[in-house]
């Protein structure tokens, strides 16, 4: 029998936010169809190193595995992405692990992402609804318009596109693409929009929109394909003409 | 609420575009009149000097060292923000971002040396007039400055072309991502241009 | 006016039934302390794909309200309380305007009203849906409104908070919880007026299904080792068209059927004997053809493929065919899910058929809850797919994002009136709370120190295959008791197990460690009540042996399954905790079903009432 297939992680270690970093190497079994969070997984019943020291098992953050949740973001091979779609298959080996580090590390690949959070709140990342009971009917939708809406919506606040971002770390105040586009789209909607000066005011803050640098990187790396690029420059345009407004309408 | 932050960062925008890009295309212009030899270079700098001495120190103050020296402070502030990776993400605009702010840093040198001792030394200092013999005799005596020159040039053609680039986004006006490309073609090809033009007149100096 | 006194919820659980129960908290005046695994913007409601049902009619197909409920009785197997379901049927046409308004991005037709779609066990088009992504995107609206409340105060989130287990005061009323931090670890007691419970499914106790690794049932398991009673929980319900995969089962939306997808095995024609495809789900349900309920194409999958020795083997799989219907189509409706299926099989679901098997997917059981989603401990509520409400025996694709927001909305309001009936009787005192987090911190230190042979990870895989074996989609009665024996053998040998993580930081392997013994125990429950309920309704089917204990044949060689017992069985089972033997207790309770009678079941024609 041929022997069983191995494949080699280079894991960056960290046991707390304030320890230094190391790397340790652990070989799983291959498999078709293996990703990075299975091989985790393997790691977790098998904490063992390349070397043969029995180790703490890697802590990481994953969910639903199905590349909605967003959770399992980290960088693969130098690339932020999400774990779970990795395909071993697709990747260079040995693969590399490492955390995301334009967050704080809190152990190993377990990233602190809370601030991407505090940015929906500042950009108001809600339709002011009046209640969750009965109004009356919900306005019709231009279909075409929602579609737009719909795409953006598929943002899971991953933080890939803000890892991938030069502008975003602790160099800089930018609140990073994902959350900036998430105001795009309550402008969008027919009760959101009622509200979208005070967004638009919101993202012309310090670390708001004027903070992107257009390099572009979040539309390359955002795993859901968002236009994020698309999306900045349209509010790029709207927070101008908010800013005419403001000088000259008052 | 007054965004200090947001206008700073639009005007430096819009004057790194508007009133830069003038000062750099009349630069490139007139010492593009080097490869007519001394007689049109210094023709095109005693056009200049027709100009009353009093309005051309306010034009050279207001239209180049005041927006000058905002789009150089201001730009420094900016590019410390930026964490340069293209290393990491090696995405074709990655590396505009990443090459717009190395020529930033390489400028604000580059243009120390160049405005501290052509226009306040030489011109202002020593009262020498600039010409076509005196360039002439300081790129061709040192060669090594005429390299240095041409780097400069180049950095400031590339941070140009690239910023007309970025202009049409930061202002909304290319949203898509076929026009982005389009616009961004269009620029690279007239950093292209402008810099076999900055080419081929410093190269004058050295065969006539 | 006096002020009246604030009133502190505890919501256990931001997916969609913890975040609708929350908003009607803040909106009554309450203020919420919000715990959750993970930032709440993660929960499971975002795998949630094809959709959510309403009775909105608006296309042409005089749809009713009525028909919306009976679809659900009847799907259900006559198992779900009638006016809970009345409740939630009648409500569910305003659920959608009120997500309409908070920005949920439906699928709009052209002139930009809500889209509908068909679903499994439904005859009209009654499901709405945003692309393949309808519960991400209703998750979301929730979780704006809630970060909005967030910011207004009323809302204080505790993500990255492991609910351990809830604080009785001396009376026996629930008045608090404790919980510990996953990432520095500390354990703390939180008081409240209330506690409300929607933690999800029990899906890990399988391993491998279409759950999120969250959905562990640990919560459930705590409280019902407390004395909750657990409804139903023998009815887990198995879906269809999943993709089989190491780690986890992909979902593979009911949608897909929905919009036209068909369910195919190779066969040999047994009259012309030419290889051909056979749709059988087709063949055998001519009225509902690929859109039966979930239960019933599992059925037929597995008899094709185990029983038969049709579709593909080693693995199990049959296909499920989409690549007739035009691309464009495809994109608009299922765009998400199909780039699911690329990203992780690394094939074109547009262009060759996906294959798919069942898979372990929702639990219709969990705790037992009153129609007011009062559990029988006083104080204690539950709302969401951690209740036992709404579905019966099984459940109809689409009806689980409905129960989700709906059962919030009673929850949430109710929870403030309890909280204001002075029924309650006294909070906790000092000591109490620090007597029940001692307790947690010391199980804690155990289980850091637990220095056996076994591994958690790996009895947590075997606790997956002995569930998978002894009671998915076919069980018979000596599989089960073998099932209880083995279960019991896992529970030893959890006090086996050996961590190499031994740290007070981020420790995840203890806090699984904690976890494991809950859902071992919560799939005891689920075992002890499969095997007592002699008879197949729904997601339950029970396979008949003979005296020998040898499997029963027809006389065309197919298994025969134990017909629907309503003069036994058509009640409620109710699992109670005997700590002492660490054995669930069942008994049976009667419930509302006044309103439909129950009839046969059949898709293989069309539904009479």
């Amino acid at each position: 029998m041929a022997e069983q297939k191995k494949v080699r992680f280079v894991i960056e270690r960290q046991d707390g936010p304030t320890e230094k970093p190391y790397t340790q190497e652990f070989d799983v079994d291959y498999r078709p169809g293996l990703n990075v969070v299975a091989a985790l997984m393997e790691i977790q019943k098998n904490p063992v190193t390349a070397d043969g020291k029995k180790v703490a098992p890697v802590v990481w953050e994953c969910n639903c595995l199905e590349k909605v949740c967003g959770a399992c973001m980290m960088v693969i091979n130098g690339k932020a992405r999400q774990a779970c779609c990795s395909l071993i298959d697709n990747l260079k080996q040995p693969i590399h692990l490492a955390p995301a580090r334009t967050f704080p590390v809190i152990r190993d690949l377990l990233i602190d992402r809370s601030v991407m959070f505090e940015s929906l709140k500042r950009i108001q990342g809600w339709v002011e609804v009046d209640g969750t009971w009965e109004v009356k009917d919900a306005p019709i939708q231009n279909p075409y318009t929602a579609q737009t809406a719909y795409e953006i919506s598929h943002c899971m606040t991953c933080g890939c596109c803000l890892e991938a971002c030069p502008n975003v770390g602790p160099q800089s105040d930018f609140i990073g693409p994902a959350p900036t586009v998430q105001a795009y789209l309550f402008n969008l909607h027919p009760l959101g929009k009622f509200d979208a000066p005070k967004r638009l005011n919101a993202l012309m803050e310090k670390g708001g929109i004027t903070s992107c640098g257009n390099s572009q990187n979040c539309v390359e790396v955002c795993p859901k394909n968002i236009k994020l690029t698309t999306y900045l420059a349209q509010l790029n345009r709207d927070v101008n003409k908010q800013a005419l407004r403001n000088i000259f309408d008052k | 609420m007054f965004h200090t932050t947001f206008y700073l960062r639009r005007l430096h925008s819009l004057v790194g575009l508007l009133v830069l890009g003038m000062v750099l295309f009349e630069h490139i212009f007139t010492n593009s009149m080097a490869l007519g030899g001394a007689p049109a270079l210094n023709g095109a700098l005693a056009m200049m000097e027709l100009i009353p001495k009093p309005v051309f120190l306010m034009l050279e103050v207001c239209g180049i060292a005041v927006p000058l020296l905002f789009h150089a402070i201001y730009g420094i502030y900016i590019a410390l923000q930026a964490n340069n990776n293209p290393g990491r993400f090696g995405y074709i605009r990655n590396w505009q971002f990443a090459l717009q702010r190395w020529t930033a840093w390489f400028l604000v040198v580059f243009l120390v040396w160049h405005v501290g001792y052509l226009r306040l030394f030489t011109k202002g200092i020593t009262g020498t007039p600039i010409s076509y013999e005196l360039l002439q005799s300081y790129f061709t005596g040192h060669p090594l400055y005429a390299v240095l020159y041409i780097i400069g040039m180049f950095a400031a053609i590339f941070h140009f072309s690239n910023g007309i680039t970025t202009f049409c986004m930061t202002w909304g006006i290319a949203k898509g991502p076929r026009i982005q490309t389009v616009i961004n073609c269009l620029s690279m090809c007239l950093c292209v241009v402008l810099c076999l033009i900055t080419l081929v007149f410093m190269g004058s100096y050295f065969v006539m | 006016m006096a002020n009246k006194p604030e009133n502190k919820i505890i919501v256990v659980g931001g997916g969609l039934s913890g975040l609708m129960a929350t908003l009607k908290i803040c909106e009554g005046g309450g203020k919420v302390d919000l715990f959750s695994y993970c930032p709440v913007k993660r929960s499971h409601s975002l795998c949630a794909q094809g959709g959510i049902n309403a009775c909105m009619d608006t296309k042409g197909e005089h749809d009713s309200i009525y028909e919306h409920f009976d679809d659900t009785v009847y799907g259900g197997d006559f198992l779900a309380d009638q006016l809970a379901v009345k409740g939630m049927v009648e409500a569910a046409p305003k659920l959608i305007k009120m997500f309409d308004r908070m920005g949920v991005p439906f699928t709009r037709t052209s002139e930009g009203v809500l889209d509908l779609r068909n679903f499994g066990g439904q005859k009209n088009k009654r499901t709405c849906f945003a692309g393949s992504t309808t519960g991400q995107q209703l998750l979301y609206a929730l979780d704006e409104q809630v970060r909005r409340w967030e910011v207004k105060g009323g809302v204080k989130k505790y993500e990255f908070w492991e609910f351990i287990k809830i604080i009785k005061n001396k009376d026996g009323i629930c008045r608090g919880i404790v919980a510990q931090n996953m990432n520095s670890n500390e354990i703390v007691s939180f008081p409240a007026d209330v506690v409300i419970l929607a933690t999800g499914g029990p899906g890990q106790v399988y391993g491998r299904c279409t759950a999120s690794t969250i959905c562990n049932g640990s919560a459930v398991s705590s409280v019902y080792q407390q004395g909750a009673e657990i409804g139903n929980p023998e009815f887990l319900q198995i879906h269809p068209t999943a993709i089989p995969g190491t780690d986890k089962n992909r979902l593979m939306s009911e949608a897909c059927r929905g919009e036209g997808g068909r369910v195919w095995v190779y066969r040999e024609n047994p009259e012309t004997h030419e290889k051909e495809r056979w749709y059988f789900l087709e063949d055998m349900y001519p009225a509902y053809g690929n859109l039966v309920p979930r239960d019933v194409a599992s059925r037929a999958i597995y008899k094709v493929v185990v029983h038969m020795g049709l579709g593909m083997h080693n693995p199990n799989r049959v296909y499920l065919d989409l690549s007739h219907i035009p691309a464009d189509y495809l994109e608009r409706k299922l765009g998400g899910i199909l780039e699911m299926y690329d990203d992780f099989v690394g094939k074109d679901p547009r262009k060759v058929p996906m294959e798919i098997f069942p898979s372990i997917h929702y639990s219709m059981g969990g705790i037992w809850v009153d129609r007011e989603h009062h559990t029988n401990i006083p104080g204690l509520m539950a709302s969401g797919e951690c209740d036992y409400q709404y579905h019966g025996a099984n459940r109809l694709g689409a009806n689980s994002l409905l129960s989700a927001a709906y059962s919030g909305t009673i929850s949430g309001p109710e929870s403030l009136r309890l909280a204001r009936s002075g029924k309650l009787g006294e909070a906790l005192t000092k000591a109490e709370l620090e007597d029940a987090r001692q307790e947690c911190v010391a199980e804690f230190d155990k289980i850091r120190n637990m220095n056996g042979p076994e591994n958690a990870h790996k009895l947590h895989h075997e606790l997956g295959d002995i569930m998978y074996k002894y009671v998915s989609v076919e069980r018979e009665n000596i599989g089960l008791t073998q099932c209880m024996k083995e279960l019991h053998e896992i529970l030893k040998r959890w006090d086996n197990i050996g961590v190499t993580d031994h740290g007070t930081w981020a420790n995840q392997e203890a806090m699984f460690v904690r976890q494991l013994r809950n859902m071992i125990i919560y799939a005891m429950a689920i075992t002890k009540s499969a095997l007592l309920r002699d008879e197949s309704r729904g997601a339950h089917a029970k396979i008949v042996l003979d005296d020998k204990g040898e499997r029963v044949t027809d006389e065309k060689g197919d298994l025969v399954f134990m017909p629907r017992d309503d003069a036994r069985f058509m009640r409620t089972t109710i699992v109670t905790f005997d700590a002492e033997h660490e054995e669930p207790e069942v008994s049976y309770r009667e419930f509302e079903h006044s309103l439909i009678k129950p009839r046969l079941r059949n898709y293989a024609v069309a539904k009479k009432e």
